[in-house]
This record gives structure tokens, C-alpha cells and sequence, in this order.
């Protein structure tokens, strides 16, 4: 019913709804301060996130230099295609773009990061013209210059400088926390591996703004990737060259540095590869063709591959024999070909026999029947405690990635390994390098230093020193003494009086007549999967030495063969370009 | 001193102003310059249009409105149902729209169904707090709301319900009647879970925890409190705001103007409009309350009403304090038929406030 009391309620539901009006003004109003002022500086990051793209630009590597200055390694900048998504369609681009240069291509259309598809990699110079003249046609695509690896010669040092890669997953894992980011290249192996922490740069960025859907409206700012330190190596890039051409069709190994210091001045391991196909990206099948070649190019042989060392082996039994006075450098023996033993025949690799020989003989024609009898007399505990002295089976230092350590048998371990006793046979054959003996050639060569330094064995080493963006030198390895092994001035003399011996008289026959003093030695070790390894080792000049030399021919024959004539060219060489 | 009146046409200009400004600042063709094509051009044109209506309104009698009130309701309820048959859908999928997205049937059923409840209550009058009447209200308040909501258009359904509830509340429905009306409604409203679409329930969610999905459905939210967040106390400046010019906040010139107008002019400026908005209600309830005539003051306060709720909802999820309904912020947010309409029942207001000064300056006499 319509009357006075209903009339007075509406106007209070008037007012009521007025003071409800307020109530929401103060409650939005309250929001508004909270969100606008209480927390907007919060909002304006959320904003600034929104809106601000970083793009990692990849870092540049620092170059790598020989010790007379030649750039071995540096990054050159090649040239890709990126588009970034939303910007224009997709499908249009792309035509476009396999008009503009003309051709079909497969685009890869990998996702380098939120927003960009790379579509080309490694662009020719000739594309990047085209590209770039057509850019108004373009729109969202981009030409981005990235960092490419270059080697020089790729193959001639390959196994001493390593290659880059992308960052694997599983490095990923283990160096997330040192900035590397997918897309990022590391050091896989040798040089690039070990002074990756000196070699790896600065990343660069250029952050974009972009709206909503994507787009870049401007960049903001950019910093250039830059490197930090280059390299320059001890390694001395034309004597490498020389090496590797030594070694011609042969596969094998080629170590040539300073005694006195401890320089490496050539590395080389053949087969090899071209670390540039890495720089590019190989293809899956490209990768597993490397892998599943037999003679295995990846294989850094100085220092990863383990061969018997053969007679090269008889240096240190013969410096033991002498040390322990088993022996003296006047006594004579007698060579039937072979020595009898229990009731076995251990033949010379002669096997008419050599005769009548001295000590300084027995090494200059490698005669194993007198090196069972020094081994035998010797017994394997001293040997096994000379090799020791000498560092073998111990871990061998160089400032290369994956080196590794040779193996050498004492009758302790064939008992706890083999279950086997040690026998006289086994201490024959260990005399003359045989047997369960393995050994690095590096280790062979710190075993020619030593002798060549008179017991003074400085760490070998590959790195020279290190330089700043300007040049500047900011470190420098200097020669560090790894071990002096004492012993009489005598033993010295007599063994490299036989070593002069075994290039004048013996089977070095191939080095002989050079114009220098030199003392080597020659190897041959037994391979049971084909034709014998050949060795040859030595320094000159052999009074006051500064070059050592080791040579091995994977499947050369005996010593007095392959690895002798390759020997004989680097020396010639280094005659005649470098003086001795 | 300033007379009401023109305190309050001053107050909805100055409302339509901002919004032109709003609606500059979110333009993406206002570098074409001001053209038919551009929105703020468009804005502008529908103010004129609109300030045109409001003048028609303040210097002619709209009693006639009332006597045919009936007709405006069939009309509206036709041309929705005409909607549901002809309409054009726009990008959502909704069909909202007639000739050929330039008319809104769904706003001009506000302003018809304002017209129609405040002339049906007051005649009868006799009847109100009856449960009779109230389901008969119900009845053809209904009718409108359903074709709304099958548009779908949740937001406008969601305002022509409010429009009805407030009438019962304005009629002076007896307390416990409307507790138990509310109570109904909040028990039954967990129902409407499963007959909302897909779109609608991911709205919700949404709105209940919008960073859980910042980038899918919580986009908007996000991005909305993102934009009113930045603006600071002062705001980033007239068209300079990222999330704005960047165009990181979605329907910047309808829905979520409000937001866009905070990044711009902060604190400071969202507080102008909000003051702006209820100095805007509170003038319209005190003229409300002043007119003599039972119709014209249902009619006033249900315009007042309507007006709250829109801003209420558009701004509370502008400040992500309301879940996202697409509801237009009256005179600022683009568009012509909401402000055409708003502008209509403003110059009616209008007219009422100057009536009734007249009125109380003849009683003064
Ligand atoms: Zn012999």
C-alpha cells in the first residue's frame, strides 16, 4: 500500500545507495594507491620485463699465435639470417627470400632465442649484398654477423690446437655457472679446451624493445662481444709444417722441442682433420664419418695413444745398468742371435747374431740378447724404480686437454692382476720395450730430455705466454724443473756416446753424414694388429743440446726405416732454417 | 554560487574530455591525423552526436518517454532477439551488433529497461514490497537479460540484473525480502559454474589468482595492473606509457581504458576520474532525491544506479579487484552506443536538476 512510510523508506534507499557510492570510491581509490604507488616501482620491472628483449650476442675467442707470431686460430665473422617472429608473416618472408638470392633453400628455422628463428647460416658475402638491398622487402629479417673459427691449415696442427663446438648439454650442466648459455662455443679439445678459461671472451648483447606482439621498435643498446687474452704458443709454426710434411702419407707422430726449456716446438699426429669443418657445424653424418674412421684423426697420438716403445725403450736400461754397475762401458759381450734361457731361445732381432759387440755397440745396433742380459741382471724391481725416476706411468704433464699416462708392469701388479707370477721372460721382454709395457709418446720424449739435459727434466709445455687485448704480455710460463734425476756423469756419457754410435755405426744409418753431432735412437715396436711401429728418437747437437726429436711411423716397419727418413728431414731442416 | 546544473554538465564534460584524450593516447591510426577512420575521431563525432542528444533532452519534456515505456521495452526486447537472428559477431565470437556493427542493441535496452522499471513500479505503486510484483518485474526484466546473455554478453546481462535488483532495493522492498533475494542468488550463483562456457570459467580463475597463468587467461589482469602499477604516483607522461604504446595491455580503447589512462597520468589522474565518477553519482541521487515525482526519482537513481555498477565493475577489474566482464567505463571507454546512451540519460538528469531548483526557487517566492 502506497502511503507516507513507503515514501520515507525510498528516500533512506536513496541515501543508503549514496553512502554505498562512497564506500566503493574508498575502496577503489585504496587499490588504485596500492597498486600505483605502494607497489609500482614492482610493476614498473614487470613492465620494463615485458618489454625489454637481451639478445647474447656469442663472445669472441682470443687468437692463438706461434711463438714467431703467426696467427694460428682466430675468429672471422661470418654472416646469418635471422627473423624475428611477428614481425611480418612467416611464409611471405621466406619467399621472398628464395627470390631475393635467387635459388630454393631449405631454411633451418632454429630457435635461437624466444622470438628469433635463425633462418640461413654461414651466408656468402655475395648473399649478404642481396639481402641487404632488398632489406625494404624484408621486413623482420636480419642480417647478424657471428664469430666463426678459423684455423690456419686446419689439418697441420689440428690434435695440438683442438676445435670449438657448441656447448654440449651435459657441459651446460657443469658450466651454467660460469655464463655459458646454449648457444655458446667451448674448447673441445687440445689448446682451445685447456686455456678456454684465457681464450673465451666477453658475451656481447643487444637488448631490444619490442611491443606486444614481438616487434622490435627500437633497440636500446648494444656492447659488442669482445676477447680477452690471446695465446702465443712455444710452437713453432713453419718446423710443424716441415713435420707434418715429413711425415708425407704416413700416419704417425712428430715431437720436436728445446731441452733446455722445456718448449714444445712441433706437434704433430697424423691422420688429422680439419678442425674448421667444427667451426661451421658438421653434419651428423660428417661426425660420425670422423668417428668411425679406423686410423682415427680425433686421436691426439702424442699424447693419447699408447704403442710398446721398442728398443727406444733400451736408453733406460742401459742408463740403469750403468748406474747400478751391473755393467761398465769397456765390458764385451756375445751375440749368437739369440740367449738361451731355461729351457727357451730369446732371439736378436739379428738373428745371425751380432757377434762379438761392446756395451757402447750393443746400443748403436740395438742388440737384445745383450739388453735380456742387463734386464735379467738388473731384475725387474730396478727397472721398474729407474722408471719411476724417469716419470713413466706416472702422470705425464702437458698443458693439453686429455693427456694420458702410459702403463708400466712390475711383477706386483701382473700377481694382483694377472694372477700370474713374474717371469725371467717378462723382464727380458720388458728390457727391450716389449711385453705389457705401453707407453705415450710424449713420455718417450721427456725420456730423450732427460738424457739430452742430463737428468734435468723441465715440464713441457705448449703455451708461451699470454696476451691482453693491446698486446701486452700479462703472463709468461717460464721453464719449470720437473725432476732431476741424479746420476754419475759417466752413465750419461757412455749412453749418448752409444746414441752418437748408433747414427754413425748403427741402425740410424739413415741419418748419417749430417752435419751435426747427434745422438738418437731407434725403435721398433711389435704390433700385433700389422706391420711393425717404427721409432726414432734423439737430439743434437749432442754436446750442447737444443733440439729433441721423436718420430713415430704407425706401421713403418723397423726403425732403421720410415721413422729415420722422417727424422732425417726435420733435421735437415731445422739445419738449415732454424741453425744448431 | 555555481548552480547544480551546471556543476554537473561541467562534471560529464569534463568526463568526456579525459576520455577523448584516453581514447587519443590508445589510437593506433592517430598519426593519420584526425579522420573518420581514426578512433578518437570517431569519439569525437559520437560526443557530438551525444552532447546533441543531451541538449534535446534538457530543453524538451521527456514525460512521453514514460507514458510509452512499454514500447521501448518491446523494442529493445525485438531488436535483441533481431541480434540473436542478424547480429554480426565481433572477434570474440559474440554476436552484439546491428547494420553493420554500428549499433549496440544492448546498451539502448539499458536505458529502455530504466525507463520501462521506473514507470511499472510507480504505477504500481500500490503493489510494491508484494511478492507479486516482484515476479512480475522479474518476469520482464528476465526476457532482456536472457537475450543478453545468449549473445553472450555476461557483463551487460550481469548490468540489466543489477538494474533490476536495484529497483526492488530503491522501490523499498522490505529488508528480509531482498536478504533472502541476495541469499538466492548466492546460493544458486555455484550453479552457474556449469552452464558458463569455457572462456567464462577461465575468467574466473583468473581473476582469483591471474600470475598463475600470466601469460594465457591472465593476461589481461596482468597486464592491466601491470600498466596502473607503472604509472606511479604521476603517471609516465601523455602518450608515453610502454605497456599502452606498446600495446602490451589489450582492449586499451574499451575495457581497459581506464588502466591506460593510469599509466599515463598515475595515481594522480586515475584519482581525477574516480572523484570525477562520483561526484557524478552523487549529484544524480540528490537530484534523485529532490524531485517530487515518484517515476522521475526511480527513474534518476536507477540511472544512478547503472552508472555506479559500470564504473564499479570496469574499474574494480581494471584493478584486478573485479573478474573481467566486458563492461564499457561510461563516457571515457570508446565506443559510440554506450556513450550516445549515457549522454541521453545525462541531459535528462539534467533537466530534472534544473526542474527542480526551478521548483524550489517558485516554493521560495
Ligand atoms: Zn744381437
Amino acid at each position: 500500500m502506497w502511503n507516507e512510510r513507503m515514501e520515507e523508506r525510498i528516500r533512506q534507499r536513496v541515501a543508503a545507495a549514496l553512502w554505498i557510492g562512497v564506500a566503493l570510491f574508498v575502496v577503489l581509490s585504496v587499490r588504485l594507491w596500492y597498486l600505483a604507488v605502494l607497489w609500482g616501482e614492482w610493476f614498473r620491472e614487470r613492465s620494463e620485463r615485458n618489454r625489454v628483449r637481451v639478445v647474447f650476442l656469442e663472445t669472441l675467442r682470443g687468437n692463438i699465435y706461434d711463438r714467431r707470431g703467426v696467427c694460428l686460430a682466430e675468429d672471422v665473422p661470418r654472416f646469418r639470417l635471422v627473423f624475428l617472429v611477428g614481425s611480418s608473416d612467416e611464409e611471405l618472408v621466406m619467399k621472398r627470400v628464395r627470390e631475393v638470392l635467387g635459388r630454393d633453400i631449405a631454411f633451418s628455422l632454429r630457435e635461437r632465442a624466444p622470438g628469433e628463428l635463425v633462418l640461413l647460416e654461414d651466408l656468402s658475402l655475395e648473399d649478404v649484398v642481396k639481402i641487404e638491398e632488398n632489406s625494404e622487402r624484408l621486413p623482420g629479417v636480419l642480417v647478424e654477423a657471428y664469430p666463426a673459427r678459423k684455423y690456419r691449415d686446419g689439418e697441420v696442427a689440428a690434435s695440438l690446437l683442438g676445435y670449438v663446438g657448441k656447448v654440449s648439454p651435459e657441459e651446460l650442466k657443469a658450466l651454467g655457472k660460469m655464463g655459458y648459455r646454449n648457444e655458446d662455443r667451448i674448447g673441445k679439445s687440445g689448446v682451445e679446451s685447456f686455456y678456454e678459461s684465457f681464450l673465451r671472451g666477453e658475451e656481447g648483447y643487444r637488448r631490444v624493445e619490442v611491443d606486444a606482439l614481438g616487434r622490435v621498435v627500437q633497440v636500446l643498446d648494444f656492447r659488442s662481444p669482445r676477447f680477452r687474452y690471446s695465446l702465443q704458443l712455444t710452437l713453432d709454426w713453419e718446423l710443424q709444417r716441415a713435420c707434418y710434411e715429413a711425415l708425407g702419407r704416413r700416419n704417425g707422430v712428430v715431437l720436436v722441442g728445446d731441452p733446455a726449456t722445456g718448449e714444445i716446438l712441433a706437434f704433430v699426429s697424423k691422420p688429422s682433420f680439419d678442425p674448421n669443418l667444427f667451426s661451421r657445424g658438421l653434419s651428423l653424418k660428417e661426425w660420425l664419418d670422423l668417428l668411425e674412421q679406423k686410423s682415427n684423426p680425433l686421436l691426439a697420438r702424442p699424447t693419447q695413444a699408447l704403442y710398446p716403445p721398442g728398443s727406444l725403450f733400451k736408453i733406460l736400461i742401459a742408463l740403469a745398468a750403468l748406474e747400478e754397475q751391473v755393467v761398465t762401458s769397456r765390458e764385451s759381450f756375445f751375440c749368437p742371435g739369440y740367449l738361451e734361457y731355461g729351457n727357451r731361445k730369446y732371439f736378436c732381432w739379428k738373428r745371425g747374431g751380432h757377434g762379438r759387440v761392446t756395451f757402447e755397440e750393443a746400443i748403436a745396433e740395438s742388440c737384445n740378447v745383450v739388453f735380456y742380459t742387463l734386464g735379467l741382471r738388473l731384475g725387474p724391481e730396478r727397472i721398474a724404480r729407474y722408471a719411476r725416476m724417469f716419470g713413466f706411468g706416472q702422470d705425464a704433464h702437458l698443458d693439453l686437454s686429455g693427456v694420458k699416462t702410459g702403463f708400466f708392469p712390475t711383477p706386483e701388479w701382473k700377481r694382483e692382476t694377472l694372477k700370474e707370477a713374474w717371469y725371467p721372460g717378462d723382464t727380458m721382454n720388458l728390457s727391450i720395450g716389449q711385453g705389457y709395457l705401453l707407453v705415450t709418446p710424449l713420455e718417450m720424449y721427456l725420456l730423450l730430455c732427460a738424457v739430452a739435459n742430463r737428468g734435468k727434466v723441465y715440464d713441457p709445455h705448449v703455451l708461451w705466454r699470454v696476451l691482453d687485448e693491446d698486446g701486452r704480455v700479462v703472463k709468461e710460463v717460464k721453464p719449470s724443473l720437473r725432476r732431476t734425476i741424479a746420476l754419475r756423469s759417466q752413465t750419461w756419457d757412455t749412453v749418448i756416446r752409444g746414441m752418437e754410435k748408433v747414427v754413425t755405426q748403427g741402425t740410424g744409418f739413415n741419418c748419417r753424414g749430417l752435419p751435426v753431432r747427434l745422438a738418437a735412437k731407434t725403435g721398433t715396436a711389435q704390433n700385433p694388429h700389422g706391420k711393425e711401429h717404427s721409432w726414432f728418437g734423439g737430439f743434437f747437437p749432442s754436446d750442447r743440446p737444443k733440439f729433441v726429436f721423436l718420430v713415430l711411423v704407425e706401421h713403418g716397419g723397423d726403425g732403421s726405416g720410415e721413422a729415420t727418413l722422417v727424422a732425417r728431414k726435420v733435421i735437415e731442416w731445422i739445419l738449415q732454417n732454424r741453425g744448431a | 554560487m555555481m548552480r547544480r546544473e551546471h556543476f554537473f554538465v561541467l562534471v560529464t564534460l569534463c568526463l568526456c574530455v579525459l576520455g577523448v584524450i584516453a581514447v587519443y593516447s590508445v589510437d593506433p591510426l592517430r598519426d593519420e591525423g584526425f579522420g573518420p577512420k581514426s578512433f578518437f575521431g570517431r569519439q569525437i563525432l559520437w560526443n557530438a552526436v551525444g552532447w546533441a542528444l543531451f541538449l534535446l533532452f534538457r530543453f524538451s519534456d521527456f514525460q512521453w518517454l514514460f507514458r510509452r515505456s512499454w514500447l521501448w521495452y518491446l523494442l529493445s526486447v525485438l531488436s535483441l532477439g533481431a541480434v540473436l537472428v542478424f547480429g554480426e559477431s565481433d572477434e570474440t565470437g559474440a554476436r552484439r551488433w546491428l547494420f553493420s556493427r554500428s549499433v549496440q542493441p544492448s546498451e539502448f535496452a539499458k536505458l529502455a529497461l530504466l525507463f520501462f522499471l521506473s514507470s511499472y513500479l510507480s504505477t504500481n505503486r500500490d503493489e510494491l514490497d508484494f511478492w507479486s510484483l516482484l515476479v512480475k518485474s522479474a518476469f520482464f526484466v528476465a526476457v532482456p537479460t536472457l537475450l543478453v546473455f545468449l549473445q553472450p554478453d555476461l557483463g551487460t546481462a550481469l548490468v540489466l540484473g543489477v538494474l533490476w535488483f536495484g529497483a526492488l532495493f530503491l522501490g523499498g522492498w522490505h529488508r528480509r525480502k531482498l536478504g533472502l533475494l541476495l541469499g538466492l542468488v548466492a546460493g544458486l550463483s555455484p550453479l552457474s559454474w556449469f552452464i558458463m562456457k569455457d572462456y567464462q570459467r577461465k575468467r574466473i580463475l583468473a581473476f582469483l589468482d591471474p600470475w598463475q597463468d600470466p601469460l594465457g587467461s591472465g593476461y589481461n589482469v596482468v597486464q592491466s595492473q601491470i600498466a596502473i602499477g607503472s604509472g606511479g604516483f604521476l603517471g609516465q607522461g601523455w602518450l608515453s606509457g610502454k605497456q599502452t604504446q606498446l600495446r602490451f595491455l589489450p582492449a586499451r580503447y574499451t575495457d581497459f581504458i581506464f588502466a591506460a589512462f593510469c599509466e599515463q597520468f598515475g595515481f594522480v589522474g586515475g584519482m581525477v576520474l574516480l572523484t570525477l565518477f562520483i561526484l557524478f553519482f552523487w549529484i544524480v541521487l540528490e537530484a534523485a532525491q529532490r524531485v517530487g515525482n515518484l517515476e522521475e526519482r526511480f527513474f534518476a537513481s536507477l540511472f544512478g544506479i547503472l552508472f555506479l555498477f559500470q564504473v564499479g565493475i570496469n574499474v574494480g577489474m581494471n584493478l584486478g579487484i573485479a573478474p573481467v566482464t566486458g563492461i564499457p567505463l561510461p563516457f571515457v571507454s570508446y565506443g559510440g552506443s554506450s556513450l550516445l546512451v549515457h549522454l541521453a540519460g545525462a541531459g535528462m538528469i539534467a533537466r530534472l536538476i534544473w526542474r527542480t531548483e526551478q521548483e524550489e526557487r517558485e516554493r521560495w517566492i
